[in-house]
């Protein structure tokens, strides 16, 4: 296979998907390409886009980094802020609370594996457990009510076909991050660490620093994920971070972030976040089971990994 | 051995101390219970235990034991003839360690991320068997078996000493101990010194395989009916109990004895809250929070007695 097709298989696949997936539905199911069908797949996509880039960078970082707990904190900093105002916070801190909430559950992953060196998969498939478990325990399996109405405008809220929620929480987080990635000293070093982290540490930089700050990264952006739960859906459900790991991990694959870190970028990760959910969301409307999906986007997950891996040889 | 004693005086320190809280604990009645509750489990963690010694992890064991249970339950109710019925989970349970082992090992990708997309797909194939509704009111031909005692003791626990008494003697007597442990230590010097790397990663899939569809057929024996949810916690718990009984994830250090005691106080602590009155919606977060809290100790632990050293 030519080398520079090679190179850029997961990409390759990835538009490929794209172009299938439109065209079949252009032909089978055309009423489904609509601009409601737009405005339902970004809503949906939200909370996965902004999990999906968390988990995307502390992929790229390398180190055999990976973050099964994206899930588990949307759930849990979702119940925690609702508590917070149930014991009396003021509503309009509800955002701030869930953002520092979900940082400090990140930070704890962060330490666990940048301070006491213990290998990410365990220690997040751990916390995954213990904060989708907290999640569920502290409110008995049922969902909380009392979300402000000022923020339940605005998680249903759109500009034109846009939600509100995707506009300003996915559009300024991939813009500030891209920046940070493409002009920073700060994203040279995050793909430097994970493409040799013998070299970047040799070379004196702040890996386990940066690192730990990667996993509180990813557990802010599941803390707004949380808020942008809450403000959706109108209460606080312990199971709303179900299976987030499992697609944020394919978006992140099939987006062409290399598993060994060190390679890939978040434009792909979002094309591949938004073709995870316009893929369920055609699904449903078509009237496809649901049974389907888990196991189609464990299947993406796969061949993303196995294609992956074909591209590249190394490592 | 210092592991082993540890928990073992971790495990009699819990019924110790439930047994002050609760009068039903330590009966003998409840003693039995707790046992029988560990039988899925100590299958699961037993094939989690060599996996985890080549540095390698399946977190898909939950939903292959719902598979293979589902399988079962379905030969049961299809009168199929009870030896037959019994070979069905392990044999699919082969046959899906295979598929796992031919995705991590031939493909050569982390074995977290394959098997966390292979969970994805057999979640799938236990919606699809169980086609929405669920498997209840099964017969009971297996639970006798489970529960028939030879010389006082359950069947059920005989087979699994039965089985932890093979799987010792193969890690002790053959090569396969030794390989699977240098394989775990640096897969790349295991394979330039000539180790059959592929054949020994291939036979840990496919004999975790096998023990989750054993454990499939403990499943159904002891409950009888198959929920859409079965095993969800499971990966958790064997990964948890593993790493409690002091096998090393690094490789290099692998203990059977470790991880039937880490099973054990997984099982007594579960039981034990349960009695005392902790909804059984904290169990996950226990068993996570156990998980994490021996992992940090034992790095804290290394660190000082490094610093004490001259």
């Amino acid at each position: 296979m030519n080398p520079t097709l090679r190179r850029n298989l997961v990409p390759l696949m990835l538009g490929l998907l794209w172009i299938v997936l439109i065209g079949t539905l252009m032909v089978t199911h055309p009423w489904i390409l609509s601009a409601r069908t737009l405005t339902s797949v970004l809503q949906f996509a939200t909370i996965l886009s902004l999990v999906a880039m968390g988990m995307g960078l502390v992929v790229i970082a390398g180190g055999a980094g990976i973050d099964l707990s994206v899930g588990g904190m949307v759930s849990l900093t979702a119940v925690g802020g609702m508590m917070l105002v149930g014991a009396g916070m003021p509503g309009w801190l509800l955002p701030t609370a869930c953002l520092a909430f979900g940082s400090l559950l990140g930070l704890f992953n962060g330490l666990l594996v940048g301070r006491l060196g213990i290998l990410p998969l365990i220690v997040t498939l751990g916390t995954f457990y213990l904060y989708s478990g907290l999640a569920l325990a502290l409110t008995s399996g049922g969902a909380m009510a009392g979300v402000p109405d000022w923020a339940i405008a605005w998680g249903r809220g759109r500009l034109g076909a846009v939600p509100l929620p995707f506009l300003s929480t996915v559009v300024p987080v991939f813009l500030l991050l891209l920046g940070v990635m493409a002009l920073t000293a700060w994203g040279r070093w995050i793909v430097a660490m994970g493409d040799n982290e013998r070299a970047a540490r040799l070379a004196g930089l702040p890996v386990d620093r940066t690192r730990i700050l990667l996993y509180t990264l990813s557990g802010a952006l599941a803390g707004i994920a949380g808020f942008v739960s809450l403000a959706w859906l109108g209460s606080a459900r312990p199971n709303i971070g179900v299976n987030v790991e499992l697609e944020a991990l394919t978006a992140v694959l099939l987006g062409g972030v290399a598993i060994t870190g060190g390679r890939g970028g978040l434009v792909g990760v979002i094309a591949a976040a938004l073709l995870v959910v316009m893929t369920r969301t055609a699904m449903l409307q078509a009237g496809v089971n649901t049974v389907w999906q888990t196991g189609l986007i464990g299947l993406l997950l796969l061949v993303a990994l196995l294609a992956n891996r074909f591209s590249n040889p190394r490592g | 051995m210092g592991r082993e004693i540890a928990l073992a005086v971790a495990c009699v320190a819990a019924v110790v101390l439930f047994s002050l809280f609760s009068p039903v604990f330590a009966t003998a009645g409840n003693a039995a219970t707790v046992l029988r509750n560990g039988y899925e489990l100590w299958l699961i963690a037993l094939g989690m235990t060599l996996l985890m010694a080549m540095g390698a992890i399946d977190v898909s064991v939950g939903a292959v034991m719902g598979v293979t249970a589902i399988l079962t339950g379905q030969a049961l109710l299809a009168d199929l003839p009870l030896p037959l019925v019994i070979v069905v989970g392990p044999l699919a349970g082969a046959a899906l360690g295979l598929v796992a082992g031919a995705v991590v090992v031939w493909g050569k990708i982390p074995a977290i991320v394959a098997t966390l997309g292979l969970f994805g797909v057999f979640r799938m194939l236990i919606f699809l068997l169980l086609g929405g509704q669920w498997l209840s009111g099964l017969p009971n031909d297996i639970t006798q078996l489970v529960d028939w005692r030879g010389l006082g003791i359950p069947l059920g626990l005989l087979t699994i000493m039965l089985v932890y008494g093979v799987t010792w003697l193969f890690l002790r007597r053959t090569t396969f101990g030794p390989h699977l442990l240098a394989i775990g230590q640096d897969e790349e010097r295991a394979r330039l010194m000539g180790l059959a790397v592929m054949r020994v990663r291939m036979l840990s899939f496919v004999a975790s395989g096998a023990l989750c569809g054993l454990a499939g057929v403990f499943y159904v024996g002891i409950y009888r009916n198959v929920s859409m949810t079965i095993g969800a916690d499971v990966a958790l718990e064997a990964v948890a109990a593993v790493i409690l009984g002091g096998t090393w994830i690094f490789g290099g250090r692998v203990s059977l004895i470790g991880t039937v005691l880490g099973v054990l106080l997984l099982r007594i602590l579960q039981n034990g809250l349960l009695l005392v009155g902790v909804p059984s919606l904290w169990q996950t977060v226990v068993t996570g929070a156990l998980l994490l809290g021996v992992l940090s100790a034992e790095v804290l632990g290394r660190r000082l007695r490094e610093r004490a050293r001259p």
